[in-house]
Order: C-alpha cells, then sequence, then structure tokens
C-alpha cells in the first residue's frame, strides 16, 4: 500500500496544487510575452494625435471598390477629389480642378487640373492620373460597387493636354459634379495602384491629401499622419496651426453603449452615433462636447409593399402615414434630437420640397376614417379591422441599425390603435433584409441611404430599380426622375424634383420617419470640428486642439 | 444526509420564481407589451413597482412574463443537449473502441461548427425565434456534455466495483445503468446544471447579436440586452431582469448539485 | 504509439472534414450571398451583381463548389475573401495573437480562480469561505459576459480609472477583457471541480485511507488527483472555446481576434473565411481533445490501462 503510494506519486511530488501553480505560473509567462509582443503598434512621436472611433468594420475600404459610408471618414481626408461642395454653402468649390466648364450639348465637361500638386509618394498629378482613376473604376474587373454606379451616364474621357481632361458622357447628366465631389472618386496615385493588386491596394492607399496612410491593420486600426506638404486644398480647408493634428488613429467601437464610456475614460477623442440616451448623459460633461450632424439623403424610413393587399390601396397607405406619430416616437428613442422626416428626402438635400411637410400631419381620426371609407372594419369587435374576412395583419422587417426595433415597436402599438396588428420581423444582417425581399416576403420594410444629391430617388422610386422595394411603378414618376437627371439647370431641376417628392408622397408608398442626425462625441478640447457637406465625413484638416 | 441549507434556499428561490412566472396574469400591473413613450425611462413607483424602460412598459410585469419564456427556452434547450449528449457520451465511454471514435469525431465536428454559423443556418431555416435560438443552442450544447459524460464513464469503468461485476459476468447493459451511472450521476448532474446555465447565457448572447425573434415580447434575454442602452442613466431596466435572471440559474444549479447528493 | 498517433491523425481529418461541410452546406443555406453584403446594397444593377457573382464561381451548382473548394485546399489554396480579397489565411494570422493573447490569459485566471473556488467548495474548507466559493461560482455562471463587461468597463475604467479605457493598445489592454472572461469562464470550471471533488472526497480509497490514518495532505492530494481529472476535459473545452474568439467581449472591448473576424464573415456571407475559421477551429479542438485524453491517461492511474 505504501509502496503504490509512493510510486503514483512519482512526477506529482509537489502534490496537485504545486502542479497547478506551475502551470498557471507557465501560462501567466507565456501570455506576458505574447501581450508584450503586440507592442509593436505604438506610435513613436505621435506630436498632436487624436484616437477617431469608427462606428461599423465595413466590408472593404477601397474608395473605388467599396460602398460603405464608413470608409470615407478616415480616406476623405486621404484624397482630394476634382471638386469639392462647399459645406456651408453647398457650391461646388475647386478641389485638384482650378476650372471647369460643360459643353452646350451638355454631353462632355472639361476640367483644367490644378499643377505643382503630388501624390503622398512624390508622384505628379495630372491629366494622366485621372485617367488611370477612371480606367480602374470603370474595369469590370475591379468589382466597383459604388464608384461605377455613380458614374451612370460616363462613357469616357479625353486628355486635351498634361492638365486638361474632358469627361464625355451618354447623355447631359446634373449629377456628375456631385459625384465627382465624393470619396469614392478621390484620386489615387496611379503609381500605387500599379504596385498593388486591384485587393491589395486598400491596405496602401495613396493620395494627395491633407494625411497619408501611415498604417492599416485590418480589423485594428487605421492611422493618418499629416501631409506637410499640402498646400492645394479647397478653400473651406483651415491653415496649419499648433493645434492641428500630427497623427489620427481609427479604431473600430461596433458597440454602441461603449462608445461614451470610451469618451469618458479618455480613450477616445471623437465618436460617432452615440446612442440618444447616451448623448443626454453626456450634455452634464464638460470635458465631451456632443455634435449634432445632420446627413442629408433619405430619412429612416419604411417602404410599403404595394404588390401586397391592402397596401396596394394607396388610401390604406395614406392613412398609415396620418396614424403614425412620428414626434412620440422621436422624443422617445432620439430623445427629439432629429427633425420629422416628412418625405422622400431630408431638408438638407438639394431640391428639398418643403411643401411635402404639410401633407401628412399626425392625425389619428383622419387614419381611421379613411380605413373605414375602404371598408376596413371590425366586425366582430376584438379591436382589429377585418380584411377579405381576416384579422389585418402586417409585417414590418428591419434591421438592428440606428434603433430601428425600438422605432418599430412603438409603430407596432401605434397602428395597434387603428386596429391593424403588426408583426415585427428583425434580420440580423443585410443579406438577410435582401432576401426576404427577394421571397416577397414583407409588408413594410426599412430600407435608407445617403446623397446630397437628389437623383438618390431613382434608386427607390424608378420602375424596376434594384433597390425600389415599395414596387411603385409610376411612368409618370419615371419621366420626371430621368428628365431631372438630365437637366442641367438647377431652376428647372428643383421645380422636377418638387413634382418628383409630392408625387410619391400622394402615392404614399413610403412612411418617412426622422432625418438622420449623427450625434458625434467629441473631446471638448477640440475646435474647429467641421464635417463634409455629405455629412458623414469629418474635415480633419480642420481640427484643431485648442489653446 | 446532512441537510444543506443551499438545498432550501435553492428550493425557495426556484419554486419562488416559478410561481411569479405561473401567476404573472393575475400579479402584473399593466400590460407587458404596452409602450407609454412619454413615460419612459421612470425609476421604481408606485404606479410602475420597477420603473419602465425606453419605450414606456412596466418594467416589473415585463420580468414576471418574462420568466415564462426563458423557463421554455431553457428547458427546450436542456431536453436537446441533455438527452442526446448523454447518449452518445455514454455509449462512447462504455463501448471504446471504433463506435468511441467514430462518435467522437462526429460530436468534434459538431463543436468546431461555431455555434454563430449554427444559429444562422437555424434562423434561415427555421426562421428567427426564441425556440430557433434554443434548437441552435441546444445543439451546439450536445458536444461539450457529450465529452463530459464519456470522460465520466472513463473514469468510473475502471473502478473495482466495475471490475468485479464484470467479473462475474453482469451484462454491459446492466452495468451501465446500474453502476456507472449512478456513480457518475452527481458529475452529470453538476455539468447539466451548467449545460443549462450556458444555455440561458447563449441564448442571451445570440439575441444581444441580433438574431431574437419576437423583439417586443418580454424575455429577459431580451430585456437585458437592450437595457444595456440606458444603464447609466436608468440601471433598473436591466437590474431587474438580471436578477431574476441569475437568481434562476443560481436555483437550477443547487438544485441539480444537490439533488445529485441524493 | 504509432497506431495511435496514426488513428489521431485520421480522426482529425475527419473531424475537419465533417466540420468544414458542415459549416459550407449551412452558410450557403442562409439567406443572400456576400455581393447582397456589398454590391446590392450600393444600387448596382442586377446584371453587374450577376457578373460579379459568376466571376466570382457563386453561381455554380453547389456540388460543384463544394468540390471545388476541397480542391483547392488540396492544392493549398485557402480562398480570398469574397468581400475583399484578402487572402484567407492572412486575415487568420493578422488575428491569432489577440485572441491567443486573451484565450490563455483568460484560461489562466479562469482556471486558477474556477479550481481554488470548486476545491474549496467541494472540499467544504476552509469552513467559512464555502458559501462565498459557491455563490461566485454561481455568479459566474448566471451573468451573461456583456453585463460584466460593460459594468467593469464603467466601473474600472470611467469611475476608477483602474484599467486602460475600451479600445487601448499595448500589454495592459487585455487585463479587463481577460479578467471578465476569465471570471466567467471560472464558473463552470468550479462547478464541476465542486462536484468532482466532493464525489472523490467519498470514495472507498479516501475512507480506507482515513481509516488507516494516512496524513490528511496525502488524502488531499488523492482526492484532488482523481477529483481534478474531469476538470482536464472542462479546460480542454473552455480553451477551444475561448481559442474560438469570444465575438461579444471583443466586440465590446474592441479588440481584434478571430471572433470579430467571424462575426464580419458570417454577416457578409463572407465563405471563405468562414470556411478557413471552421477549418482551424476543428484542428484546435482535435488538438486539445487529444491532450486532454493523453493527460488523463498519464494523471489517472486507473485508466492507463486503456488504449
Amino acid at each position: 500500500m505504501a509502496n503504490e503510494r509512493k510510486r503514483g506519486r512519482g512526477p506529482l511530488r509537489l502534490g496537485v496544487l504545486g502542479v497547478l501553480l506551475i502551470g498557471c505560473l507557465l501560462l501567466t509567462a507565456i501570455v506576458g510575452a505574447l501581450a508584450l509582443g503586440d507592442d509593436d503598434d505604438t506610435t513613436p512621436d505621435a506630436g498632436n494625435m487624436i484616437v477617431y472611433g469608427l462606428t461599423l468594420n465595413p466590408s472593404g475600404f477601397d474608395p473605388h471598390i467599396h460602398q460603405s459610408s464608413e470608409l470615407g471618414i478616415p480616406f476623405y481626408s486621404l484624397y482630394d477629389t476634382l471638386v469639392y461642395r462647399h459645406p456651408q454653402t453647398m457650391e461646388f468649390v475647386p478641389g485638384l480642378a482650378e476650372r471647369w466648364e460643360m459643353a452646350e450639348d451638355g454631353l462632355s465637361w472639361t476640367f483644367n487640373l490644378k499643377q505643382n500638386v503630388r501624390f503622398h509618394d512624390g508622384t505628379a498629378f495630372n491629366a494622366a492620373a485621372v485617367a488611370a482613376n477612371l480606367d480602374r473604376i470603370m474595369d469590370p474587373d475591379l468589382g466597383s460597387q459604388k464608384a461605377r454606379v455613380l458614374l451612370d451616364a460616363y462613357t469616357g474621357y479625353e486628355i486635351v493636354d498634361p492638365y486638361t481632361i474632358t469627361l464625355r458622357l451618354s447623355q447631359p447628366y446634373a449629377p456628375l459634379l456631385d459625384v465627382l465631389s465624393q470619396v469614392y472618386l478621390g484620386i489615387a496615385s496611379p503609381a500605387a495602384l500599379q504596385a498593388n493588386t486591384n485587393n491589395s491596394y486598400q491596405w496602401h492607399q495613396v493620395g494627395t491629401g491633407p494625411y497619408k496612410l501611415d498604417e492599416f491593420v485590418p480589423g485594428s486600426f487605421i492611422r493618418l499622419v499629416r501631409n506637410e506638404e499640402y498646400d492645394w486644398g479647397p478653400v473651406f480647408y483651415a491653415p496649419v496651426t499648433d493645434g492641428s493634428l500630427d497623427t489620427i488613429e481609427f479604431r473600430f467601437y461596433i458597440d454602441p453603449a461603449t462608445r461614451s464610456l470610451a469618451l469618458e475614460s479618455g480613450e477616445l477623442q471623437v465618436v460617432g452615433e452615440l446612442l440618444p440616451t447616451d448623448a443626454e448623459l453626456l450634455a452634464g460633461n464638460v470635458e465631451v462636447t456632443v455634435y449634432q450632424v445632420p446627413v442629408p439623403g433619405t430619412p429612416q424610413q419604411f417602404f410599403f409593399n404595394t404588390r401586397h393587399a391592402p397596401l396596394d390601396n394607396v388610401t390604406v397607405r395614406q392613412a398609415l402615414i396620418y396614424g403614425t406619430n412620428r414626434t412620440e416616437i422621436i422624443d422617445a428613442v432620439y430623445q427629439g434630437r432629429s427633425p420629422i422626416a416628412h418625405g422622400p428626402l431630408t431638408s438638407t438635400v438639394l431640391h428639398y420640397d418643403p411643401e411635402v411637410e404639410a401633407m401628412y400631419p399626425f392625425d389619428l381620426d383622419q387614419a381611421r376614417a379613411l380605413l373605414a371609407s375602404q371598408g376596413l372594419q371590425d366586425l366582430d369587435n376584438n379591436g382589429i379591422l377585418e380584411f377579405e374576412g381576416e384579422p389585418l395583419e402586417l409585417t414590418m422587417v428591419f434591421s438592428s441599425w440606428n434603433q430601428m426595433p425600438d422605432v418599430a415597436q412603438l409603430i407596432q402599438s401605434q397602428w395597434r390603435e387603428l386596429g391593424i396588428d403588426v408583426e415585427l420581423i428583425q434580420v440580423p444582417d443585410f443579406p438577410s433584409l435582401r432576401q426576404r425581399v427577394r421571397d416577397d416576403d414583407y409588408d413594410v420594410i426599412a430600407f435608407y441611404d445617403f446623397s446630397v444629391e437628389p437623383s438618390l430617388l431613382n434608386r427607390f422610386y424608378l420602375s424596376g430599380a434594384v433597390n425600389n422595394w415599395s414596387g411603385l411603378s409610376d411612368p409618370q414618376l419615371d419621366q420626371t426622375l430621368y428628365e431631372a437627371m438630365r437637366q442641367t439647370d438647377p431652376a428647372a431641376r428643383a421645380t422636377l424634383y418638387s413634382a418628383a417628392q409630392q408625387r410619391i408622397m400622394e402615392q404614399a408608398v413610403v412612411l418617412p420617419i426622422r432625418e438622420y442626425v449623427n450625434l458625434v462625441g467629441v473631446s471638448s478640447d477640440l475646435d474647429g470640428v467641421v464635417f463634409s457637406a455629405q455629412g458623414w465625413w469629418p474635415l480633419l484638416r480642420n481640427f484643431q486642439y485648442s489653446g | 444526509m446532512r441537510r444543506n441549507p443551499r438545498v432550501a434556499v435553492a428550493l425557495a428561490l426556484g419554486v419562488l420564481i416559478a410561481l411569479l412566472s405561473v401567476l404573472a396574469p393575475l400579479l402584473a400591473t399593466h400590460d407587458p407589451r404596452a409602450t407609454s413613450p412619454q413615460a419612459q425611462l421612470q425609476s421604481p413607483s408606485r404606479e410602475h413597482l420597477l420603473g419602465t424602460d425606453l419605450l414606456g412598459r412596466d418594467v416589473y410585469s415585463r420580468v414576471l412574463y418574462g420568466g415564462r419564456r426563458t423557463f421554455g427556452v431553457a428547458l427546450l434547450t436542456a431536453l436537446i443537449t441533455l438527452g442526446p449528449g448523454l447518449l452518445i457520451g455514454a455509449m462512447a465511454g462504455f463501448a471504446g473502441g471504433w463506435i468511441d471514435t467514430l462518435l467522437m469525431t462526429l460530436l468534434d465536428a459538431l463543436l468546431a461548427v461555431p455555434p454563430l454559423v449554427l444559429a444562422l443556418a437555424l434562423v434561415t431555416l427555421l426562421g428567427s425565434g426564441s425556440v430557433q435560438i434554443a434548437v441552435a443552442v441546444g445543439i451546439a450544447g450536445i458536444p461539450p456534455y457529450g465529452r463530459v459524460t464519456r470522460a465520466a464513464v472513463l473514469e468510473a469503468r475502471s473502478r473495482p466495483f466495475v471490475e468485479a461485476a464484470r467479473a462475474i459476468g453482469a451484462r454491459p447493459a446492466g452495468i451501465l445503468t446500474r453502476h456507472i451511472l449512478p456513480t457518475i450521476a452527481p458529475t452529470l448532474l453538476a455539468f447539466a446544471g451548467v449545460t443549462l446555465s450556458w444555455a440561458i447565457l447563449n441564448s442571451a448572447a445570440l439575441i444581444f447579436l441580433g438574431f431574437g425573434g419576437d423583439i417586443s415580447a418580454p424575455d429577459w434575454g431580451v430585456m437585458l440586452a437592450d437595457g444595456r442602452q440606458a444603464f447609466r442613466t436608468a440601471p433598473w431596466v436591466a437590474l431587474a431582469p438580471g436578477v431574476a435572471l441569475s437568481a434562476t440559474v443560481l436555483a437550477i444549479n443547487w438544485l441539480a448539485e444537490s439533488g445529485a447528493r441524493d | 504509439m504509432l497506431p495511435f498517433l496514426a488513428r489521431r491523425v485520421v480522426m482529425a481529418l475527419a473531424v475537419v472534414w465533417l466540420a468544414a461541410s458542415a459549416a459550407f452546406f449551412a452558410l450557403r443555406s442562409a439567406p443572400g450571398d456576400a455581393l447582397d453584403a456589398t454590391m446590392a446594397r450600393a444600387g448596382a444593377s442586377e446584371d453587374q451583381i450577376a457578373a460579379q457573382r459568376a466571376a466570382l464561381g457563386l453561381d455554380q451548382p453547389l456540388p460543384v463548389q463544394y468540390a471545388r473548394y476541397w480542391l483547392d485546399v488540396a492544392r493549398g489554396r485557402w480562398g480570398v475573401s469574397l468581400v475583399n480579397g484578402q487572402p484567407v489565411t492572412e486575415v487568420i494570422a493578422q488575428n491569432v495573437r489577440p485572441t491567443l493573447t486573451l484565450a490563455l490569459a483568460a484560461l489562466g485566471i479562469a482556471l486558477a480562480l474556477g479550481v481554488s473556488l470548486g476545491v474549496i467548495d467541494g472540499l467544504e474548507r476552509p469552513a467559512g469561505l464555502r458559501w462565498a466559493a459557491g455563490g461566485l461560482a454561481a455568479l459566474a455562471l448566471a451573468a451573461p459576459v456583456y453585463w460584466t463587461a460593460t459594468l467593469a468597463i464603467y466601473a474600472l475604467t470611467v469611475a476608477v480609472a483602474l484599467f486602460p479605457g475600451v479600445g487601448a493598445e499595448g500589454p495592459r489592454a487585455v487585463l479587463l477583457p481577460a479578467l471578465v472572461l476569465g471570471f466567467h469562464t471560472a464558473g463552470s470550471i468550479a462547478r464541476v471541480t465542486a462536484a468532482s471533488v466532493r464525489d472523490a472526497a467519498r470514495g472507498d480509497f479516501v475512507r480506507t485511507a482515513r481509516a488507516k490514518g494516512l496524513p490528511d495532505r496525502d488524502v488531499v492530494d488523492h482526492i484532488l488527483r482523481v477529483g481534478l481529472l474531469p476538470v482536464v476535459s472542462v479546460a480542454a473545452l473552455q480553451a477551444g472555446f475561448l481559442l474560438g474568439g469570444t465575438v461579444i467581449t471583443e466586440m465590446i472591448f474592441v479588440r481584434r481576434g478571430l471572433g470579430q473576424v467571424l462575426l464580419t464573415a458570417v454577416t457578409n456571407r463572407d465563405y471563405p473565411v468562414v470556411q478557413g475559421l471552421v477549418v482551424l477551429s476543428a484542428l484546435v479542438y482535435t488538438a486539445l481533445n487529444a491532450l486532454a485524453d493523453v493527460l488523463y491517461q498519464r494523471l489517472d492511474p486507473r485508466t492507463r490501462r486503456e488504449g
């Protein structure tokens, strides 16, 4: 017995707990080694530095290829565009192009480019560079998701001389300048494009902008450093001062609840898309300032599926819009920090028509009356209207972004007052959302996008458009939208877009909820916090430490 | 058997929670789904015993009704995990040889598929919802339970009394059921408790990631995830379901463990 | 030794194949594909999307895609991300280290805490601490990770700045997430340890040993050696979970890692990346289980006979 015991104890002479202790110490040592090795991400001499929080990790960061507006947050300042929109006046101002001119027939635009502009890698900017970029975007092998789609009527270019380039169009195309002012058409160094494959370029981007890419570790951080040679910026870019930023590090803060915590702990200096309740909380904190930045485009909205009865009846749809108390929704979910949306475009979009604001005031009685007028009644007195003998139930589909689930739940309660049951379906991601569209498995669905240019409407309201999820097919509206895209006279465009917005609301295919407002938390010792005309993208050039 | 104060506490807790859930319709003061946005985020008061959430719903009533869903989901998950897990683990551990190898290979393969991928596939096939989450979490829980069962069976199999039973020619099935299982029951029951806890928590995690179904239904997991948004201005919104959830898991664990001893 | 190894290797390959296949079909049964996540969102026309789909080979019938995948793997080609073209091996390599660091740190804390709590609880000594140990373990199992994480971040980085804030870089950044994760993992380890130790304490050997007057220390030692065996299994299991990358912890603490890669890939239906992760996961689990089995055999004199 005693022998057995001694043999059994062999290597475990220290006792079980002893072994465990050693094991743990070993583990700690390994962990320590690993963790310390992680230290190669430190910046040597950062100067004036901020950490900027990105709120989602988009599928890709190449502006020519990918479509997420998030990528513009770092990269808008890495590139210059041919033209810029002035963030206050919304007018087009020179960027890489000093002047431009549209031909009489509207089928071509000629751009005179700035000289003495250099890319971050030292190569020269010229017409050939612009041409190389356009070639790249239009190359089917690139698989451009947005830039190419935006270029639409563009057919080709002609290099007139080293600093002049003409762009040709298949038809007059009013949105061209707006397209050229977006980060997706940022001009990249042809040398850098050549040195990388289509897919590897995004980790090694080279532009002409006020900041250049220092390091990009996918999923971890993006570091930009100031371009000392930059002096060809648009007129609204501020001059460099002692407080200007030398280094900007972007990290990914996907969980909304911890964004404000990171701001307060000082780990972050800027982060957008704060939760409205957090914004309320931070209002009392002197170390953080909350900016409310409107983002133009469509409002946060729901489309009605006009292919499904009873939503094929315009009066029923109108009733639903009358019966939705948007003020209540905005106060509760967004803490009142957004304007109500009344039409298919937000008030900061070009050619917004304020007439839509009077079209559907919140009116429960009107809503009920309209529904009754269409034969929808509660015959069995259970509180739900009957439609074709069945209780009326609508399926509402949405994803989890921007507090839409809370909005949906409130609408469910509100429409219950009208006698309509709503089934809420939250989908976890965009492909799932799109699948429901393909399966035509929804009555009401949430979808929206952003742009300063009202031609955004085409994507949602043209008959047969890819993102026309309401199923609207209105030849008159189609005509108007096509015309408006071709028309280059602003006054004429304004009239056409007014007609379009009113027509869309008359057809009641969309339920606008609120205008998107980005709640950006910024450390209070930062000044010059300005965002581009497109709303999402910070003008990092202008940010500076005060005092 | 020594009387264990833990059993008493766990039993009392379990019974209390079960009772509250069953009697929810009688005890609730408001309709758990009724929104009242003007009354959002109110602190506990006489009208709203546990305050209101972001949409003005009564937290107390939602917690009461929430228990039903949580229990339902947990039970379903447990059934899906424990049944197959026990069976497979016991067979593998007892039979050994190629059966063991085959079963362990299957289990490991299942284990290697991330629960996230599993959940997504299930949600597609069956739609989102608590049931679907329960199934996903249940299936994902089979390999761990199977492995622990197998380990316990292996350990018990080599004990002297099992050897003795074999020596006198007892049938394998008999040995398994009459000798081994009772011996390892404590470990298995304890792990069952752990499994149930994991089930509840993993469901909460999947809901957090957006796979939940009926988002307006009172459900402790949903309430916990939502409650994070306003936890600094209105901590009661998440505290109430959190305490309820923790108490339930605690009770389950202690009952499982002490039930094992008797 | 050799047949043992051969069997293990065959098993490992089988596991990898099964798991990857399961993931392959599971993912493709999910609605939408990678191009929905990207091109359709921006309003690309159906034609453009279809063209891209064909270029990526996503329009082929499923068995064809399946066969091509394995043919590529046989040639060592693990594919590239459908979404941004980065090679899958590169994506994984970039994110392994932070996951490993966090996983090992959390495991260490979990083992230390879990075993201590479990042993205290199971041996029922020191007497006073037993309730606390049990309660703590129960708490660890009862609270969702995203809650403890949020509270910890608030309490320990904002209210009292003990740890670096969320998203910090550098070696110290792993401490708080490891603590939170470790705490929760400790719960299951503690539970199993307690039950198993308690069970071992009632065993025949112990009774005889005590009756014979063996020093308490040796008795306890034996109890622990037997009682801690299942812990090996649980620990291996948990190690696997941790290495798989805990999505939520990484998301909340703003840490790079395989969990976050998985979540993004699943959301974007980025099949090659998910497949790659599943294959890696399968390999890791098989290795860990093999290790656990070996340890079992070496540590428990009673099962040493089994082959």
